[in-house]
């Protein structure tokens, strides 16, 4: 009895410091649990208020602005315009870092990528933390740059397309912006570029004699090669997308520049334009240009082909090249006669089994239509005068 | 009913001279074409001047008198007397020379270049600099020029660019035409296209260096309405040596000796 009375104290003893020690732990649970709710308020406020202040003391770039952007219907801010007044007026590295987080994506320091968040929320706060903002599908500013806009998803359209303006009708292959490139002043500075790794430590046959002779190769002077590569497969002409319906399964004779790398080699640091320059090179469009190459005409014809007579200077053939200094109304147009030079009658002898301008113009006069070397649409059309004048 | 008259008269007329307008207009005026090949004479053999850019001047070698006379006076340094005054090494002005370049980004830099017995002095030390910025050796080598100085990278190009564009800004001035520039492929051959018939002066504006001179072109050349077919069989050559068909007006100096304190 005395042992359960003594049970019983004890017992009585620990429930009442387990109640107290339960009291202290809910006490210093709610504690806790307040704490870090205040902290976590406290964060948020030091977060996002004084960067608001800091920002409106920070000395504005040239020709910033930090002033919001006015509400609107949603749909306003899913497309995205360099064009608009208040984008213009900013500088581009307002919102473009200049180099970018390269080291983590390329592997050279570029500036081709989308401007952190806080590029957009500078001046679109409202478009993105508003009730208006998150009704429907999300703020719709985010699909600017993102292909949907949710919290978790940050699949994001390729840099240099981003949305422009309905963007399930209308593909994205338009852009807001011309580029210079002087043909000529480049032809002038570059003779050629040799591929790394090839040619200078490739084994080279030489003369076996005893006479001395110059077994130096003849300087190459094809510079168009650092920038227009054989095109085997489309994929590495990114920018460009194929054409819906597009019969030619090669249009394009040669790849064209995708990124900055090249273009950087020479101009990233102060050779103008250089690499922080955006406008030096990328000149605001007045409307969406779209992305077109001039069409091809001789379907049959490849620059790799020819028993290696193709591989020639590429100025032989495209002899308007050199004089261009703007790419605007630059078409890479081969005359007939250039083609002359071997596909001719007259040069059978050396070439036997190559087809003749000749035999196609007989090829016309037979079937009405010349697909020797052309596409079926432009083959019906009548030879001009100056495929006549090349053969005779 | 007069009125009614004179304007069922009047619609007429303007109906019909609109039809006979448009069907009587004339076809664009025919245009010319120049095949240029230029070559030279050094010492037995006759070689042809590859990418050399030429230009084409409205107006004839008298009327452009004045213009050629700037051209002769024009004291430019040779590259390799350029690249001496600003003290680069032997190896660097035998590497322009060899690979017939005016300036640095005329070539991709090999790796011997860079590192090794072939390494030249400037390339080297833009690459331990590119190594630091640039994290990757490939990356270093491919960008080099950028950490050459402004005076080594293009600095004989672009002072031969600024004389030339003073030239270019005059004969535009007395021509009132925009001069036309084509480059010489590696046969020496370049064409000018799309040209309205007439009178033009083909010249190089510079004396353009070959292996041991320094020449200079100024010629006159009759520009006829042709197709490029035509032409492609009559090419107008440019050459050091005389030629009694063409009226040419050349300089060929010899390229100096320059030692290390030229300026």
């Amino acid at each position: 009895m005395a042992n359960e009375n003594n049970l019983t104290a004890k017992n009585a003893k620990q429930i009442a410091m387990g109640t107290k020690g339960f009291t202290l732990r809910c006490f210093a649970n709610t504690f806790a649990t307040f704490a870090f709710y205040a902290f976590l308020f406290l964060v948020v406020i030091s977060v996002v208020t004084p960067a608001q202040t800091r920002r409106r003391k920070r000395t504005p770039r040239p020709g910033s602005t930090v002033q919001q952007a006015p509400a609107g219907p949603a749909a306003k801010y899913s497309s995205f315009l360099h064009s608009s007044e208040k984008h213009k007026s900013l500088a581009c590295n307002a919102c473009h870092k200049l180099p970018t987080e390269w080291t983590a994506k390329r592997g050279f320091p570029d500036a081709a990528d989308f401007p952190d968040h806080d590029a957009c929320v500078r001046c679109h706060r409202q478009q993105f933390f508003t009730r208006q903002a998150f009704a429907g599908t999300g703020p719709s500013i985010c699909t600017v740059c993102h292909v949907r806009a949710a919290p978790r998803e940050d699949g994001r359209f390729a840099f240099g397309k981003p949305n422009t303006a309905n963007q399930s009708t209308k593909p994205k292959d338009e852009r807001q912006f011309t580029i210079e490139f002087p043909h000529d002043k480049h032809q002038n500075v570059i003779a050629s570029l040799r591929r790394f790794g090839s040619s200078e430590n490739e084994a080279r046959f030489v003369r076996a004699s005893f006479q001395s002779f110059d077994d130096q190769p003849k300087l190459d002077y094809n510079n168009c090669t650092i920038c227009h590569q054989p095109n085997d497969s489309r994929e590495t002409i990114s920018l460009i997308p194929p054409r819906a319906g597009d019969p030619s399964p090669n249009r394009y004779f040669k790849t064209t520049p995708h990124s900055h790398d090249t273009c950087f080699a020479c101009h990233w640091k102060s050779q103008k334009p250089a690499g922080d320059d955006c406008a030096g090179c990328h000149k605001p469009a007045a409307t969406f240009i779209g992305i077109d190459s001039p069409p091809r005409k001789s379907a049959r014809f490849s620059h790799e082909g020819g028993k290696g007579e193709h591989v020639m200077e590429c100025t032989t053939c495209h002899i308007n090249i050199t004089r261009a200094s703007t790419l605007r109304g630059l078409t890479p147009d081969v005359p007939v006669t250039a083609c002359a030079t071997c596909h001719k009658d007259s040069k059978k002898t050396t070439y036997p089994k190559i087809i003749t301008i000749e035999e196609e113009l007989a090829q016309f006069k037979k079937t009405s239509s010349c697909t020797y070397c052309h596409t079926p649409d432009i083959g019906k059309k009548k030879p001009p005068a100056s495929h006549e004048a090349a053969v005779q | 009913m007069i009125t009614r008259a004179i304007l069922l008269l009047a619609f007429c007329l303007s109906t019909f001279s609109f039809c006979f307008v448009a069907h009587t207009q004339m076809p664009p005026a025919p245009r010319g074409v120049i095949r240029l090949k230029v070559k030279y004479k050094t010492g037995d053999a006759t070689k042809e001047l590859p990418r050399k850019r030429f230009f084409l001047i409205k107006g004839s070698l008298e009327e452009n008198k004045s213009l050629i006379e700037k051209m002769k006076a024009v004291d430019l340094l040779s590259r390799d007397c350029y690249y001496r005054s600003l003290g680069a090494s032997d190896a660097l002005i035998k590497w322009l020379k060899d690979n017939d370049c005016e300036s640095v980004y005329c070539r991709g830099i090999d790796e011997r270049y860079v590192t090794g017995s072939e390494a030249i002095p400037e390339f080297q030390a833009a690459y331990t600099q590119g190594l630091r910025d640039l994290k990757t050796p490939e990356l270093a080598r491919r960008w080099l020029t950028t950490n050459l100085s402004p005076g080594l990278r293009a600095g004989f190009y672009n002072r031969k660019q600024e004389v030339i564009n003073a030239l270019l800004k005059q004969a535009e001035e007395t021509s009132k035409t925009k001069v036309l520039s084509v480059m010489t492929d590696r046969k020496g051959t370049a064409y000018l296209t799309d040209i309205e018939p007439g009178t033009y002066t083909i010249s190089n504006l510079v004396g353009s260096e070959t292996e041991k001179t320094s020449i200079l072109w100024a010629c006159e050349k009759e520009v006829k309405a042709v197709d490029l077919a035509v032409a492609m069989k009559r090419p107008f050559t440019l050459s050091n040596e005389k030629d009694p068909k063409v009226k040419c007006e050349i300089v060929e100096q010899p390229l100096p000796v320059c030692n290390q304190a030229a300026k």
